[in-house]
């Protein structure tokens, strides 16, 4: 089954994660920009953080058959900066017209502070500018009512919320989620948010339609094979394969493809390179 | 350069007009900048990457032709948006102007602007930024820099002609690609290559064969 992990942050992860994402059949990826775990004080740091995303991450991933694709948007900890924020927000639309950007993401709220609220309405309508969908975060503290302030924002702001995606639920906001026409994300980690037990859960419950499933990984603990083994999880709770494929390959990919720039059928990622004991070249 | 232009324009067709109105990069449009760099951006998604092929070759202003059948046509499509561009953009703004779109370009607009580095007015003023794609270790941008492009040969120092064709021996591309080589080998470059065979086989693995490139005739 081809699989699709649609929020993961590779640029924290190494080879040999790529490697047994793509030996477990993840062929496309979608790293969100967010923050990296300590404050960025400088707006150029974004720059250079964009160009990554847009060209050496990609190449990475194509180097063990994966197709890369991100989001970008100053993220909801880092709205709160006033240092960065403006720089951020004048810096976006130039990036945002670049291929392989699928979305305007993460978005949303951290703290749900007014700086947040002004960041979030603002990105929203940079998605509806651009003619891209919008990938929400929701909060770890006091995430419902995070939840309920996103769907109201979204809401109060008209955007298509067939084009919106609401990141980390559980099994408090899904029904929030699902009441609307957003879609609904789930991050199966290791040790917070969700797990795979709970998800397959949540999907024989709820069934697969705007259902997405994704690890979340990043530089913190945490499995890049969260997706294939929330696949595994759903087999065993006898799911039938059609909705797991949905949940995890077809709901993604038909979610992102909405920004008309999740092209699967062009050029092929790079062949996986058998380079003499490097993974990655090295010149 | 003209000639440049008509030939990227050809291989374009009808996509090249309605490019030049976009990007206001036609004499009859105020210049916009910002116009300019969304139809940058956006036009892979129009035209796709897939290679040109055939015979199509460009020539500099000094008559070096070199092939550009591997380039997509959105590397082609590029090259012929900064190729308007430049007659646009004031002449002392254009270093800045350069090195700005290639430092905020995804993966292809970066090797799009290194192929159409030597086909820009005075191109030795974006050494630094053909030198920096050399640093690199994204693969297509330092092939976009080392492979079928003359800038190299054109520019670089002796010191960096040879970092660059040891790093195209280190990352497996053919030095048959790199334009220019023959003349620019120089006996600190055959020495390179002597050494790096000796290393090679000191650690029981092959040693490509068209190393013997760089030794001096």
């Amino acid at each position: 089954m081809k699989l699709c992990d649609p929020h993961i942050h590779m640029s924290s992860r190494t080879t040999a994660d790529y490697e047994a994402m793509a030996a477990a059949g993840i062929m496309v990826v979608i790293e969100p920009a967010f923050w990296l775990g300590q404050p960025r004080t400088h707006v150029g740091t974004f720059e250079d953080y964009f160009g990554s995303l847009l060209g050496w991450e990609p190449y990475r991933a194509s180097q063990f058959g994966i197709r890369h694709f991100c989001t970008l948007a100053l993220n909801p900890k880092e709205a709160n900066d006033e240092r960065i924020a403006d720089g951020v927000l004048a810096l976006l639309p130039r990036y945002l017209a670049k291929d392989g950007v699928v979305a305007v993401g993460e978005i949303g709220y951290d703290e749900q502070t007014p700086a947040e609220d002004r960041r979030f309405a603002e990105q929203l309508e940079l998605a509806r500018r651009f003619e891209l969908p919008a990938l929400i975060h929701t909060p770890h503290r006091d995430k419902k009512r995070g939840t309920e302030r996103s769907l109201a924002v979204v809401r109060e702001a008209k955007f298509p919320e067939e084009r919106v995606l609401i990141d980390h639920n559980n099994e408090e906001t899904l029904p929030l989620v699902l009441a609307t026409g957003c879609w609904a994300g789930h991050s199966i980690y290791p040790n917070s948010k969700m797990d795979e037990p709970r998800m397959a859960a949540l999907v024989q419950r709820y069934g697969s339609d705007r259902i997405i499933i994704n690890s979340a990984a990043d530089w913190g603990i945490s499995d890049p094979l969260k997706v294939p083994k929330t696949v595994t999880a759903m087999r065993t709770a006898g799911i039938d394969e059609i909705t797991i494929e949905t949940v995890a390959w077809r709901n993604p990919i038909a979610f992102f493809a909405q920004s008309g720039r999740l092209t699967l059928d062009d050029a092929p990622a790079e062949r996986p390179a058998a380079f003499e004991g490097n993974s990655v070249r090295r010149g | 350069m003209s000639d440049a232009l008509t030939t990227l324009r050809g291989i374009l067709g009808p996509e090249a007009a309605a490019l030049a109105t976009e990007s206001t990069v036609e004499a009859a449009a105020p210049y916009d900048p910002v116009r300019f760099e969304m139809a940058y951006a956006a036009v892979g998604r129009r035209v796709g990457s897939t290679p040109i092929g055939g015979g199509a070759s460009l020539t500099d202003a000094r008559g070096h032709a070199w092939t550009i059948a591997d380039w997509g046509h959105d590397e082609a499509a590029r090259a012929f948006l900064l190729l308007a561009a430049s007659a646009r953009v004031p002449a002392d703004e254009q270093v800045a102007w350069i090195d700005g779109t290639y430092r905020a370009g995804a993966l292809r607009e970066r090797t799009a602007l290194l192929r159409t580095l030597p086909l820009l007015p005075e191109p030795v003023r974006f050494l630094p930024i053909a030198l920096d794609a050399c640093r690199t270790s994204t693969q297509p941008v330092f092939e976009a820099i080392a492979c079928e492009n003359p800038y190299p040969a054109e520019h670089f120092s002796d010191a960096s002609f040879a970092q660059l064709a040891m790093k195209a021996v280190f990352t497996g591309v053919a030095l048959a690609r790199i334009l220019g080589l023959v003349s620019r080998r120089t006996p600190e470059l055959a020495r390179m290559a002597h050494d790096y065979a000796a290393e090679r086989r000191a650690a029981g693995r092959d040693v490509p064969a068209d190393l013997r490139l760089l030794e001096t005739p």
